[in-house]
């Protein structure tokens, strides 16, 4: 029954700078980064991409089905708003009741607020065509499907990449709400950092910069590619 | 799993909460009180920071690059971090958290007080210019009655913006309905949903007000003066230069 | 309608199955249960730093044995984390014995004694279909807590001394207002009146004693704040009201059964070093010096060759 009592390792004295609540502690962030914001990181990129892609191709499906059958494009438009005014802490709330405390319950909202924001930008883009060019393609014989692939996609690029910007920037930034519903991304050292009985400063502000840092790169490999994409397809 | 499957426990709680509203009305209001509160002064910082430097300098035709940055900034801003930064500076309370959401406020407003501006057709303000009308006449009596719909078109969006995102405030000390919704242990999921409700219905009201009010203001001759663009086809603010 | 034969609408069939069949993908992935050795052992903590410590400590000691295990993270407080259990959506999480008792039961008294107050709890929840295991040597009680400036104007000592301050500000988990063991015991058992309550949501209790947004909080006993040369006082709760609180963890039993006596001894073997001095030192680890609760976690296993 008495067991010996147990080893207390040493877990390493933080720095003055950490214990002394400095501004900021490069120290800290050369320590920690691989066993807090790298996989942090990681994790948010993650949520961010699968959220955009899913979002898209629904969003994509959505505004070629509307594009067609004109009655469509008010009701889904105003679901879309609908859904952006469901407010994020809400929504995942609700969901941890159907889907538990996953992935899932964290993707859902995401894809839908990114589904919210490419709609009206892909609708937008595909009524772009001036109708003079949209005539002079029917007159030279092509068919609705051509048109649509060869003039109205085109057309639309500028427009659905627009679209994806913002789609991405926001994504990046109401993902860090998903530390709510368990450990997964970059909110989640923000969060924990914020309840110490000092908020550690240097911790929400390293999360913080990363958060930044990664939707501004993601927004420029975006703008990166709508050039080189929209000087291959003219 | 059985992920996909409604328990039904739950698909009740939907209904249950409007009984919450009904049984907490007074309660809900003060908490709603609270968060307009809360987002007029951060939209009224906001709006006192971005309208002047937008208009500036779309009447300047200069620095489309801040308009757009600020706009890119504005959305890539994680509310929980503005809140977290502005704890470290400004301590629990009103201040830290109406300066973290003026923040998210100046973005839209910034930016489509630039594009309303900057927007106006060259040759009315030249037009203007000839008929010997100063610098400061042709602000005051050209562009900015033209600019008014992508102006208040900016205020709005900041505006449901901040009523929306109050709610998260309240881990902060913000108060307001986020008082409810980050407290689902003591209000439960009926609560929750409930205060969400009235959030949702804040955020409408708030547009719809400031749809109202912005149709008083815009001068008659101008009313129907709005340029039908791609942007404003689904009532998406005019940000990112996609055209 | 769409035309059946358009490629368009055909284009877009696709493109929505192949959404329709990620976001199944997605389910289905969540859904199926990790690797193959025995049940997957889903584990949540509550939302402070010794909670995090723990969740860890047992989840990697589980995982060097071999079995398979999810650690969730931070779910909220006893009561939340509690539906989580009951829900299904998680099947362990390491809660306080009297917390047990008082909070999760409803009884109004946990016990006369630390064994006592786990043999009450163990029973309690076994009845619901929950394994209590060993409890740990340490325990952690709520404690009220005010800064050494306020102790020395108003001259408090204990918690009814805070009858002599009149209407002041109290701040904890938003838990804590409907709780025995919290609030509503230090108001019935001391007497007190006048006592404004004040949720903590995110935010420290210490972080608002220090900016004084409120006289008084109710924080952890095993706080690294109220170490040595604390800037706050604890008031003394002669009438016990806190109750005891060593640590159990809570196993749904259907998968403590399924996991074999190894996982049970795994899980004991860790609790068994989880002294006073262990969990301070852990816990000043995390909270001063910022370190990670996985890192701490594992240096201590490895120095008590738990791992």
């Amino acid at each position: 029954m008495t067991a010996a009592g147990p080893v207390i390792p040493n877990f390493g004295q933080g720095s003055s700078c950490v214990t002394g609540d400095h501004l900021f502690c490069w120290d800290w962030v050369r320590q920690h980064w691989g066993d807090t914001l790298e996989p942090h990181l990681v994790q948010h990129v993650e949520l961010t991409v699968i959220a955009v892609s899913i979002g898209f191709v629904l969003a994509l499906a959505l505004a070629l089905v509307s594009h067609r059958v004109r009655g469509l494009d008010q009701p889904i438009a105003i679901t879309a708003g609908l859904i952006y005014t469901i407010p994020s802490l809400v929504a995942f709330q609700i969901l941890i009741a159907f889907s538990g405390l996953s992935t899932t319950t964290v993707e859902i909202p995401l894809v839908g607020y990114s589904l919210v924001i490419l709609y009206p930008n892909i609708t937008a883009g595909l009524r772009s065509a001036p109708p003079e060019v949209l005539e002079a393609a029917r007159g030279m014989g092509l068919t609705q499907r051509q048109v649509l692939t060869r003039v109205e996609l085109p057309l639309a690029l500028p427009a659905i990449i627009g679209g994806l910007r913002i789609a991405v920037v926001s994504t990046v930034a109401i993902a860090t709400i998903a530390a709510l519903v368990g450990d997964r991304g970059l909110g989640y050292p923000i969060f924990l950092a914020m309840g110490l009985p000092t908020p550690f400063k240097t911790e929400i502000y390293s999360a913080g910069v990363l958060v930044v840092a990664l939707a501004l790169s993601l927004d420029l490999v975006l703008v990166t590619a709508r050039r080189t994409l929209v000087r291959w397809v003219r | 799993m059985g992920a996909l499957i409604f328990d039904t426990a739950n698909a009740h709680t939907f209904f249950e909460a409007f009984r919450f509203i009904g049984d907490h009305p007074g309660f809900l209001a003060t908490k709603a009180l609270e968060q307009l509160e809360l987002s007029g002064a951060a939209l009224g910082i906001g709006a006192a920071a971005a309208l002047p430097v937008g208009i500036v300098l779309g009447h300047l035709h200069r620095g489309s690059t801040i308009a757009i940055g600020a706009s890119i900034l504005g959305r890539a801003l994680p509310s929980i971090l503005l809140i977290a930064v502005f704890l470290t500076w400004l301590g629990i309370g009103f201040v830290n958290n109406m300066a973290a959401l003026a923040v998210l406020a100046t973005g839209p407003m910034l930016t489509n007080a630039y594009d309303g501006v900057d927007g106006v057709d060259r040759d009315v303000t030249d037009a203007a210019r000839g008929m010997g009308m100063s610098r400061l006449q042709i602000l005051g009596r050209v562009e900015l009655p033209l600019a008014l719909p992508l102006l208040f078109t900016g205020i709005r969006v900041a505006a449901i913006t901040v009523v929306a995102t109050a709610p998260i405030a309240a881990i902060a000390g913000g108060g307001g309905l986020g008082d409810v919704i980050v407290n689902q242990a003591s209000y439960r999921l009926e609560g929750v949903l409930g205060a969400s409700y009235c959030v949702m219905a804040l955020s409408a009201g708030v547009w719809v007000a400031l749809l109202a009010l912005q149709k008083a203001m815009t001068p008659r001759g101008l009313r129907s003066n709005r340029r039908p663009t791609a942007f404003s086809i689904h009532g998406v603010p005019p940000e990112g230069d996609f055209l | 309608m769409i035309r059946k034969h358009t490629r368009r609408a055909a284009k877009a069939a696709f493109a929505i199955s192949l959404g329709v069949a990620i976001v199944l993908g997605l389910f289905a992935g969540t859904a199926r249960p990790a690797a193959n050795a025995g049940p997957a052992i889903v584990i949540g903590t509550k939302n402070f730093p010794e909670e995090y410590i723990l969740g860890e400590l047992y989840k990697q000691a589980l995982v060097a044995k071999g079995f398979s295990v999810m650690n969730k993270g931070s779910l909220g407080s006893t009561e939340l984390i509690q539906t989580a259990l009951t829900s299904g959506k998680i099947n362990f999480y390491p809660e306080y014995t009297g917390v047990i008792v008082q909070v999760v039961f409803h009884h109004n008294f946990s016990g006369n004694s630390a064994a006592a107050t786990t043999k009450l709890a163990r029973k309690l929840e076994a009845g619901k279909g929950f394994t209590v295991l060993n409890a740990t040597p340490f325990f952690d009680t709520d404690v009220v807590a005010v800064t050494n400036a306020t102790a020395k104007k108003y001259g408090l000592k204990s918690i009814s001394d805070l009858k002599k301050v009149g209407s002041f500000k109290f701040a904890a988990f938003p838990e804590c207002q409907t709780r025995t063991t919290c609030l509503v015991g230090y108001k019935k058992q001391y007497g007190l009146t006048n006592v404004t309550f004040v949720p903590l949501a995110s935010i420290s209790a210490y972080t608002l004693l220090d900016q004084g947004k409120v006289l008084a909080a109710d924080v952890f006993s095993t706080d690294p704040p109220l170490g040595k040369n604390s800037k706050y006082t604890v008031l003394a709760d002669p009438k016990h009201v806190t109750g005891f609180q060593n640590v159990v963890p809570i196993v749904k039993t259907s998968v403590a059964q399924a996991a074999g006596s190894s996982f049970a001894n795994t899980v004991n073997a860790v609790s068994a070093k989880l002294t006073q001095n262990a969990i301070v030192a852990m816990n000043k680890a995390v909270i001063v010096d910022k370190q990670s609760p996985a890192t701490v976690a594992r240096l201590f296993l490895q120095a008590n060759h738990l791992v």
